[in-house]
This record gives structure tokens, C-alpha cells and sequence, in this order.
């Protein structure tokens, strides 16, 4: 009614919609696509912020307490709702919530995931209050069981459900599920170590739809495959770690139903080649296989099955085997496709073998080489040479390859996007090569202690789009290879420092200028203050995790920065800081959002301001470190308490050491 | 013969057991008499015998359509009946002049009914009754006469017939139409190897359609009558004591029969000094060492060895010694029980009171102590509950019926809930339309913790809480075949929120 009457209440003479109609606003909206763009965009006047909300689809809740006015003014539009990041709250707060919009929700789809503070109650309100729900996220809701599945089931239409980890969830509430939701087509539900055979069984009974369905590590045997076979419209299958699943029962999905493209087996320790066989005979469309640490040796017979396979597949994962070269020419022969080829930790890939397989697959677009360590630069030129459309790499471990190699992957594949040089012996040159790659997003180098600040230059000079930097412990870096960072790759979220120990706060102030800075890893970095977090916290507003522990030098003045400034701060580690009780208190009394908390060898806390500091926390913990020592200083009553709003306490149990 | 009849006179007399076990013994034969009109005769006697506590209705029962004007007469068979029943022999002509004259009384009954049926003509219900029992009754003639006949056989053994319990001889004498055709079916088929012809005849009989409709129509006409018959209910169940699958040939073993007292007896070993009781003979050795040293010898104390290893052991099988029962070595279809330990749970599980009642389900009896501490282990846990109210005791069954049903869905189990101190209704009760047809009922609205919430609720009476109306009002879209059961009771997720929630649906529904 409200906003009826907003609609309709006479425009005042000089708004923008005389020049502009609502019409005409939403499409340069949609013109605007930088998140940052938008949020100016919403500030500019009433009008503006109206056509957003007719305009926004989505919305992703960062902190609770803003909910209620959100979902005020956009609720008449959302089609998607994020609330993984609120997990406090509660059934009381969603009910509410959902109430804001009744009768006109049009939501398709609510993700939940983490917010382990719903229950059967606010699922159901849910349920009711969004008729054209369609998909449910509730991954890793521990607390999550077959009341809240049951609540569930009352939402007819679902079609996409993940209950990841929803550890409560038994036969019972999968039945609740099946006969509640029968259009169901994609369902995770993975590491529900409650599910067992039956319910599987009825799951392929009741919900006949289903496309996509993921059943990892449960504890089901062959008859569940032999259920889920009668599954027609089967597409994607993953069955991780199903340890009790072997080739008799994957000879139950040669079927004929044909509809399979996508199965991993990887980790089912009883799978050997013959029932992959099996798979590969009934599935001629199959574009996916994954087969990872299943069992040690590519039998000749898989390999000649994969012939089969020619036209279709796309992505073969075959980590942990012992793959030869001969193996690899033959994938590489039958496999034209191949557009990713997983081989982490194979044992006996050779430069030869590579070779072969990017001459044949020139399509491939992500090679996973991790701990090949026989590789060496010939592998890299034929890379190189021959896949030009490569978009990942990882290498990392690879500790024969130089820097004369990358100068192949620099030059010859323009698409790179990630790499991995994780402990490579490379230099700063190699970063000269890997810039011409301009759209590099992801550059992991850890443990490369040869790269400097002038490696990084390069980088910054050319790879604008860079959105994660891992430099673990590149001693060499300097405040001045920050600058360069800050300056040049302004769209970085995600950043290691750890043990970079030249750094400085002149480097922080730096980084302050990264405003989409998000995680942030300052681990062990002695020459930092509280001035530098200060001057982070001022400038990196969105930073969601922050690692300080063991940054000597800061204190309650960096806290209180951090408090004040970085209110969507989730994670935070301030183990072995300097902090006093009143930082911590300052720190745990203003930020809300915090759900995982390292206080370890806080030794200028004493342990009654520590359990003053805890009770004050009014959010949402979910993660709580201590030390061993104070399990039994703190008062049971609060642990009790801590406990019973579903916050783990990690304790441990090391000796304070002070790292030179 | 039904152990419950039995009871009365048991109790009249205590002291005297094996007098009255005699008595009862004679009044064996007496017992097919039930079903037609000389049961009058057998409780007669048993009357005369100043058994009066007798229950009547029986004999009120049995005056059904053949006892019209036979009391008199059939007195007389009284005697006969009893006295040949004790020289339980080879051909017997007094047997033979008794089942005649019995005959002979019954083809006075049909020309009556006969008679009767031409002089009163027109109505058509009457007339269709008077033409079954004509036929019944014809039928019935025609097999007492074959079976009369049978006795005459010359190839009938001596040892045969005196094995064959006097129930089956007193049975071709009068026994119910249904039950003397089949059992003598069965006894000349059995016992009279010669006796085809009479087989072949016996079974065109019963294979006519015609005599299989009236024998049918008979059926159910005495049905209450043949209730009172526990003989072939005791064929049909006892399935599960033991010795099922073991196809011993007759006469490969030694039949034992122990009286019920001696099943019924709490001890079975007897210290000869002092008298006291044990179950088992290691019990008693170990008390005899207390009435002195020679007791507390090795070989005293050890287990008297099985003797006679050499010679093959004679295999030993039990008989039950309620008359009638399947395990009963009378029995046509007799199966022996193969230990004592059978024999005792058989006797109480099949023929004594189930005295022993569930303490948790108080419905479940059982007469063995240990069968109720099996079921005591189960009974209430591992329940399994289907929406519509169906339990099962194992899941799968559970889950292969909601697969067959539409609609149907599990009722969350007891140890699922995170509510504490709900009782086992609420538990229970949860449907899933139940669910949304009943929100903003159950509470009034402002409860926010679960466990008050749902403790709110009566749960005795859970029917009383959901008036139609609630359904009516609320159904959204289905399910309402699911009966108002108890196991309607349902928790409303909306216990925070107003009743007004109740809107959400139907509005959404007109957009």
C-alpha cells in the first residue's frame, strides 16, 4: 500500500523523470555494470533509487540488521535473495522479513547457506510466504535436519536444492523431500552421512526429474546406483569418496538411458577400471569423467574405451594415477575435445608425454600439472605452442621448470587467466613474460622467494584485471612492489602477504587504495603497525577477512580503526598481537557481522576481561580459537552459553612461542 | 477340547485333579457333539454330573435348526455314546446301532421339514431356506452312512483305530455336516488305505458344486455355532514352535506326552531331601552339596554322562497334551515338538491365558515371559510412522510404502527432534498438509519457543483441537485423504506470528 502511494504521489516539478521516464532510467542502468557504478548511482537522488529497485533482481544481504529495509524496497521485484551471509538469523528475523513483502514475493530462488540460525520455522514461513520458490541453498547448515526438510517439502515447486553438509538430514527428511518437491531436478546432498540406500531408493521413485544430483560421500552402497540408474533424465552424477560403491554398481549405469554427461567417481577407493568401462559403454554422450584417486594404474582397456568418448568429451580429471606417456598420447589421440585435463599428483608425466597431449588436444583450456615434478620447460613450449586458447595453468611444485619456460606460456597463450607458480624457482623475469598475458586474474607465488618488487611491476603494468595475488612468504617484495599493485591492479580482492617481511606501513597505505580488497593476509609482517591497519581500514572498506597474527607491532589503536571502519569484517586473527583487553572489547563490542574469531596467546588480555569481551559480542560467532590453557579459566557458563548459540571453540594447544 | 471350557470345572474341584482329569478325559468324546444338536446331550450329561455351573448360552446357542423336537430322543444316545466311547475297540455294533438310529432320527427331521414345506407353499424366502437344509441334510446322511459303512471295512487295524483319538470316531458319528465330510475326507483317506471307493465318493460329494455351495451355506449358517469349536483354529497357528521342516517319518521316533501340570510346573527338578524345587538339574546338583559330603564328590557333581553310545540314540519328539492341537500326536497332520523347552513355550503360548501385558503399549499380552521381554525391547522405539498413521517396525518397509502412495511422506521420528519434553503425540503427529492446514491454530501467536509452543497443546485429544473446520478453512490444495487421525496433530510453523498467516496462500493464489 505504502508504495503504491509513493508511485503515485505527484512528481515534483523539477525531478528527472520530467526529462527521463522510469523506462529510460532502468535501461542505462543496465548499462552499468561495476557494482561500485551502481552504488553511485543509487546515491544520486530518491528517483534513481527507485529505478534501481524496479531494476534489481538480486540482493545479497551483507549485514542483518539492514534486512528489514531492504527487503521493504525491493521486495515487490527479487527474484534472487542471498542470505548466506547472515548467520544470525534467526527464524523470528526471516519470518519477520518475509512478512515486509507478503503476498507479492516473487522470489525464485534464497540462498541460506551458512546461515545456520534458520530452522524448521522460518523454512516453512518461507515455504509459504514465496510460492514460485524454485531453488533453495541451505549448504552447510549443520543444524539443519528432517524438520527443516520437511518444512521444505511444502514448497511444491522446487526445482534446485543443496543441503551440503546439512548433517541432521535423514532418510526421513530426503522422503519429505521427495514427495513434497517432485519436480526436484538438481539436489545436492552431500555429506548427509545420515542418508542411507532407502532413501535414495525412494528419491529415484519420487522425484523422476532429476538432472543434476550429487551424493558425495555418503555412506550408500551399490544399490543406490542401481535406483538412481532408473533416473532417465540423469545429466550429472557426482559420487566423491563413496567408498562402499564399486564396479558392480557403476555397471548399473550402463543402462541405455544414455542421458549421463557428467560423472565423477574420484576417491571411490572399490571403483577400478572395468566399472568405468562399463560407465563409458552405456554413456556414449558422457563429456565429463572424473576418476581421481580412485586407483593407481590406467588399465589399456579404459584408455581404448575413452576412443568411444572421441567427439563428446570435454573434461577428464584423472589426479593420482600413474600416467606414462604412451597413456597420454593415446588420450591425446582419442580426445580432440579435451577442453580440461586434470593430472595433479600423477606420477611419471614426462615433458614427452605433455607434449603428445597438448599436440593432440589443441582445444585444451585448463591443465592442471600440480606436483608433476619430472616437468621441465619443454612441457611449457609445447603448451605453449599449442593450446593458445589456455585460460588456467597450474604448475605449482613443478621445481625443474625456469623462467625460460613461461616465456612460452607468455607469449603463447594470450588467455591465461590463473596460474599457479606456487614453490616454482622462477624470477622476476618470468613475471616479464607471464604480463603480456593482460587478462590474468589469478597469479599465485608462494614460496617463490626470488620474486621482487620489480617482478610485480611488470605485473602491475599490464594485468589490470588481476583479483588475486598470493606473494606467501616472497621475502623480496617491498612496499614499493605494493604501490605498484595498488596503482596498477585496483580490481584485487584477495591478497597474501604472510611473512613478507619488508613490508612496512608505507606499503599498507598502499594497499588502501585497493577498495575491493576483501581478504587480506598480513600473517607474521613485523614492520607493520597499527598505523598501516589503520590506514587499511580506513581505505579497504568491503575487507571481509584480515589474518594479523603475529603482527608484533599492532595494537587496540589498529582494532579500533578496525572496528570503526571495516563493519563487514567476517574473519579476523589476532592471535599473538600486542592487544590489550580494551581493543579487544572495542573490537568485539562494534562489528556485528564476525563469525570466526582466532584470539590465541593474547598474553596482555587478562582472562576475565577475555570472557567480559566474549559475552559482550552481540553477533553471530561460529568460530571461536583459544588457547587450551583457558578452558578452564573461563567460566563454564560461558562456554555453556557460546555453545548453545552454535559457536565452536577450536583449542590450542601450543606453547607461546615468540617467532624471531 | 477347549481349555477354557474346561476351566469351570477344574475349579470345582482342586483337590481331586486326577479324578477330574478322568472325568474330562470321558467327556473328550462328548466335544464334536458341540456344533449340532447332541451338544445338548453333552452338557447334559455334564449337568446331570452336578456340574451346574455350566454356562448356558451354549446350549441356547446350539438349539439351532435340527434341535427342534430332538431333546428327548437324543437322552437316550447319551449313554451309548459314553459307554461305547470307553471300550474304544475294533468294530463296535452298539456304535454302529446308535449311529444308525441317529439316522434314522435325522430322516424323520427332513420328511417333517419336507412335509412342512408342501403344506404351507408361496413364500419364497422360507421355501429357498427349507430346500438348503433339505439338501444339507441329505448330504449329511449320505456321508454319516458311508461312514458308518467305513467301520465296517475289513482291513480297519485294531492298533489303528485305538491310536486314532476317540475325537476322530466320535466325529463320524456326529460331527457338523462340514466338518464329518472333511475329516473323514481325511481320516479314510489317511488311515483306510483301502477305503478309495468310498474316498472317490466323498470327494465327488465335496467337488459338486452343488455340495460345495450347501456346504458353504451351511457354514455360515452354524458359523457363531463353529466358534465355539477350538479344534481347527489350533490347526491353523502355532506355525512358530520349533520343529517346522523337520520331516521325520512316523515311527522314526518316540512320541512323550507330558501332562500340564507337569508342562505348567514352575520347577522340573526336586531335591529328594528337602523338597525343593529347580528348573535345572546343574541348579540341583549344586544344592545337593549342602546335605552333606557325598554330595561334593567329582562324580556327583558331574552331568550324568549320556549313556549308550553305542547303540544309535532314540530320537525323542513331544506331543502336546491339549487334544486337538496340531502338536498333539492324535493329530491327523500331527508335527512332534522337539524339545521340552518347546513343549512349555507351545503349551503357554497356544493354550494357557496370556497373562502378561506390555507395560509400555498395554494392549500387547503375551503368555511366555521372555516373548514379552523381546517385544518390551521394541515396543514403542524404532517405530516407524507413515502420514497417514500406519506404523511400521522396520524403516524400509516404511519407506516401500510412501513409495507406494501418493502423498504419503514419513512422520519424523522420536530421536530427530531437537524440541525437548514433547510427548510421543506431537512427535507423531505431522502431516504435511497438516503442517500448512493448520498454522496459526495450534498456538495462539505468540509463542516463540518450541518447546512451550508445542507442549501447549492437549495431546489427548488431539481431535478435539482441530475442529473440521480448520481443514475446511485452510486446505490448500490437498491431501485431505489422509484421515483426522491422531496423527493429525501438527506444529505450526507460524507460532511467532500472527494468526494472519494463515492468508499468505490464498492471496498469493489470486495473484
Amino acid at each position: 500500500m505504502k508504495r503504491a502511494h509513493q508511485q503515485h504521489r505527484h512528481q515534483p516539478f523539477d525531478s528527472i523523470l520530467a526529462a527521463l521516464s522510469v523506462d529510460l532510467l532502468i535501461q542505462i542502468l543496465e548499462r552499468v555494470d561495476d557494482p561500485g557504478d551502481r552504488k553511485a548511482w543509487r546515491l544520486v537522488c530518491r528517483d534513481f533509487l527507485r529505478a534501481e529497485a524496479l531494476h534489481r533482481r538480486g540482493l545479497r544481504v551483507l549485514r542483518l540488521e539492514a534486512l528489514p529495509g531492504l527487503l521493504r524496497r525491493y521486495a515487490a521485484c527479487l527474484d534472487l535473495l542471498d542470505l548466506s551471509a547472515c548467520p544470525g538469523l534467526g527464524d523470528h528475523a526471516l519470518a519477520t522479513a518475509l512478512f515486509a513483502g507478503a503476498g507479492s514475493w516473487l522470489l525464485k530462488s534464497v540462498s541460506l547457506s551458512r546461515a545456520s540460525g534458520v530452522g524448521w520455522r522460518g523454512l516453512a514461513a518461507l515455504a509459504a510466504a514465496c510460492p514460485r520458490l524454485e531453488s533453495v541453498d541451505l549448504s552447510h547448515c549443520v543444524g539443519v535436519g528432517d524438520r527443516e526438510a520437511a518444512a521444505l517439502a511444502a514448497a511444491e515447486g522446487l526445482r534446485m536444492l543443496r543441503l551440503d553438509k546439512c548433517l541432521r538430514v535423514t532418510d526421513v527428511g530426503l522422503a519429505k523431500l521427495a514427495v513434497g518437491c517432485p519436480a526436484l531436478e538438481n539436489l545436492s546432498i552431500k555429506w548427509c552421512l545420515e542418508i542411507s540406500d532407502i532413501g535414495i531408493e525412494l528419491l529415484a521413485k519420487k522425484c523422476r526429474d532429476l538432472r543434476v544430483l550429487d551424493i558425495s560421500y555418503l555412506k550408500i552402497t551399490n544399490s543406490s546406483v542401481k535406483s538412481i540408474s532408473s533416473l532417465g533424465k540423469l545429466e550429472v552424477l557426482s559420487m566423491v569418496g563413496c567408498s562402499n560403491i564399486d564396479d558392480e554398481g557403476l555397471q548399473f549405469l550402463d543402462n541405455g538411458s544414455n542421458s549421463l554427461r557428467s560423472i565423477d567417481v574420484s576417491r571411490c577407493d572399490n571403483v577400478t577400471a572395468s566399472g568405468l568401462t562399463s560407465v563409458i559403454e552405456g554413456h556414449m554422450c558422457l563429456q565429463k569423467l572424473n576418476v581421481g584417486d580412485c586407483f593407481p594404474e590406467l588399465a589399456p582397456l579404459f584408455l581404448s574405451k575413452l576412443n568411444g568418448l572421441k567427439d563428446s568429451l570435454t573434461v577428464l580429471i584423472l589426479d593420482g594415477f600413474q600416467v606414462s606417456a604412451s597413456s597420454l598420447k593415446i588420450i591425446g589421440v582419442n580426445c580432440k575435445n579435451l577442453s580440461e585435463i586434470g593430472l595433479s599428483k600423477c606420477k611419471w608425466v614426462t615433458d614427452e608425454g605433455i607434449s603428445e597431449l597438448a599436440a593432440g588436444c589443441v582445444n585444451l583450456m585448463s591443465i592442471d600439472l600440480t606436483c608433476c615434478r619430472m616437468l621441465t620447460d619443454k612441457a611449457l613450449m609445447a603448451i605453449g605452442e599449442h593450446n593458445k586458447k589456455l585460460v588456467c595453468l597450474r604448475l605449482e611444485s613443478c621445481s625443474l621448470i625456469t623462467d625460460k619456460g613461461l616465456e612460452y606460456i607468455g607469449t603463447g597463450c594470450p588467455k591465461l587467466e590463473e596460474i599457479d607458480l606456487t614453490d616454482c624457482p622462477i624470477t622476476d623475469t618470468a613475471m616479464k613474460y607471464l604480463s603480456r598475458c593482460w587478462e590474468l586474474m589469478i597469479l599465485k607465488l608462494g614460496l617463490c622467494d626470488k620474486i621482487s618488487s620489480e617482478g610485480l611491476v611488470h605485473i602491475a603494468s599490464n594485468c589490470q584485471n588481476l583479483c588475486e595475488l598470493d606473494l606467501y612468504r616472497c621475502i623480496e617484495v617491498t612496499d614499493d612492489g605494493l604501490a605498484a599493485i595498488a596503482t596498477g591492479c585496483s580490481k584485487l580482492q584477495k591478497l597474501n602477504l604472510c611473512y613478507c617481511i619488508q613490508i612496512t606501513d608505507r606499503g599498507m597505505k598502499h594497499l588502501s587504495c585497493l577498495e575491493d580488497l576483501r581478504d587480506l593476509e598480513l600473517r607474521g609482517l613485523h614492520h607493520v603497525t597499527s598505523l598501516g591497519v589503520t590506514s587499511i581500514a580506513i581505505g579497504c572498506r568491503r575487507l571481509t577477512e584480515l589474518d594479523l597474527k603475529r603482527c608484533n607491532l599492532v595494537d587496540n589503536v589498529g582494532l579500533c580503526a578496525l572496528a570503526q571502519y571495516t563493519g563487514n569484517l567476517r574473519q579476523i586473527n589476532i592471535s599473538y598481537c600486542p592487544v590489550s583487553s580494551m581493543g579487544l572489547c572495542k573490537l568485539l563490542g562494534t562489528l556485528k557481522c564476525l563469525q570466526d574469531v582466532k584470539l590465541v596467546h593474547l598474553t596482555h588480555v587478562p582472562v576475565e576481561r577475555l570472557e567480559l569481551a566474549l559475552r559482550a559480542y552481540g553477533g553471530q560467532l561460529k568460530k571461536l580459537k583459544l588457547f587450551i590453557g583457558l578452558r578452564d579459566l573461563l567460566s563454564p557458563w560461558l562456554i555453556q552459553m557460546l555453545h548453545a548459540r552454535r559457536c565452536r571453540i577450536r583449542w590450542v594447544d601450543k606453547p607461546l612461542v615468540f617467532s624471531p | 477340547m477347549d481349555f477354557k471350557l474346561r476351566r469351570p470345572l477344574e475349579a470345582s474341584s482342586n483337590a481331586s485333579s486326577s479324578m477330574m482329569s478322568e472325568i474330562s478325559r470321558n467327556l473328550k468324546p462328548g466335544l464334536p457333539f458341540i456344533p449340532c444338536d447332541s451338544t445338548n446331550i453333552c452338557y447334559g450329561a455334564r449337568q446331570e454330573q452336578s456340574f451346574s455351573e455350566f454356562p448356558p448360552p451354549q446350549v441356547t446357542q446350539c438349539h439351532g435348526l435340527y434341535a427342534r423336537e430332538q431333546k428327548t430322543e437324543t437322552k437316550n444316545q447319551l449313554e451309548p455314546s459314553s459307554a461305547v466311547n470307553d471300550l474304544v475297540m475294533d468294530w463296535n455294533p452298539r456304535l454302529m446301532l446308535s449311529n444308525l438310529s441317529f439316522l434314522e432320527q435325522k430322516i424323520h427331521q427332513v420328511q417333517d421339514i419336507v412335509r412342512s414345506i408342501i403344506s404351507q407353499e408361496g413364500r419364497a424366502n422360507e421355501l429357498a431356506a427349507q430346500q438348503q437344509l433339505v439338501t444339507a441334510d441329505l448330504t449329511y446322511i449320505i456321508i454319516q452312512l458311508i461312514s458308518t459303512a467305513g467301520t465296517l471295512l475289513p482291513n480297519i487295524k485294531n492298533a489303528l483305530l485305538s491310536a486314532t483319538p476317540p475325537v476322530a470316531q466320535t466325529g463320524v458319528v456326529a460331527n457338523l455336516p462340514v466338518n464329518a465330510s472333511q475329516k473323514h475326507h481325511e481320516v479314510l483317506s489317511v488311515e483306510l488305505a483301502k477305503a478309495s471307493e468310498y474316498d472317490e465318493l466323498i470327494k465327488d460329494l465335496n467337488s459338486g458344486g452343488e455340495g460345495d455351495e450347501l456346504i458353504k451355506c451351511l457354514n455360515n449358517s452354524v458359523a457363531e455355532v463353529s466358534e465355539s469349536i477350538p479344534i481347527e483354529d489350533h490347526d491353523i497357528k502355532d506355525y512358530d514352535d520349533g520343529m517346522d521342516g523337520e520331516n521325520l517319518p512316523p515311527g522314526s521316533y518316540e512320541v512323550l506326552q507330558l501332562e500340564k501340570e507337569e508342562i505348567l510346573a514352575p520347577h522340573t527338578h526336586f531335591c529328594l531331601i528337602c523338597g525343593k524345587g529347580f528348573k535345572r538339574d546343574a541348579n540341583l546338583r549344586m544344592h545337593m552339596r549342602g546335605h552333606g559330603d557325598e554330595y561334593k564328590t567329582a562324580a556327583a557333581l558331574a552331568k550324568p554322562s549320556k549313556e549308550a553310545s553305542s547303540e544309535p540314540a532314540i530320537i525323542r519328539r513331544y506331543s502336546c497334551p491339549f487334544v486337538g492341537c496340531k502338536r498333539n500326536k492324535e493329530h491327523k497332520k500331527f508335527q512332534p515338538l522337539k524339545t521340552i523347552l518347546c513343549v512349555k513355550n507351545h503349551y503357554k503360548r497356544s493354550h494357557c491365558d496370556k497373562s502378561y501385558t506390555c507395560s509400555r503399549c498395554k494392549t500387547k499380552k503375551f503368555s511366555v515371559i521372555a516373548d514379552l521381554k523381546t517385544h518390551e525391547k521394541h515396543c514403542g522405539r524404532d517405530k516407524w510412522i507413515c502420514s497417514c498413521g500406519t506404523t511400521f517396525s522396520r524403516k524400509d518397509k516404511l519407506f516401500g510404502h510412501v513409495a507406494l502412495f501418493q502423498g504419503h511422506t514419513p512422520a519424523i521420528p522420536m530421536d530427530d527432534a531437537k524440541v525437548s519434553g514433547m510427548s510421543d503425540h506431537v512427535q507423531v503427529g505431522e502431516t504435511t498438509n497438516g503442517m500448512v492446514a493448520n498454522m496459526g491454530y495450534n498456538f495462539s501467536g505468540n509463542a516463540s519457543d518450541d518447546a512451550q509452543s508445542l507442549d501447549i497443546k492437549d495431546v489427548d485429544d488431539g481431535q478435539g483441537y482441530f475442529s473440521p473446520m480448520n481443514f475446511d478453512a485452510c486446505n490448500f490444495g490437498g491431501l485431505d485423504e489422509f484421515p483426522r487421525s491422531a496423527y493429525d496433530v501438527s506444529e505450526s510453523p507460524f507460532s511467532f506470528l500472527s494468526t494472519g498467516t494463515c492468508s499468505f496462500i490464498p492471496r498469493n493464489g489470486e495473484n
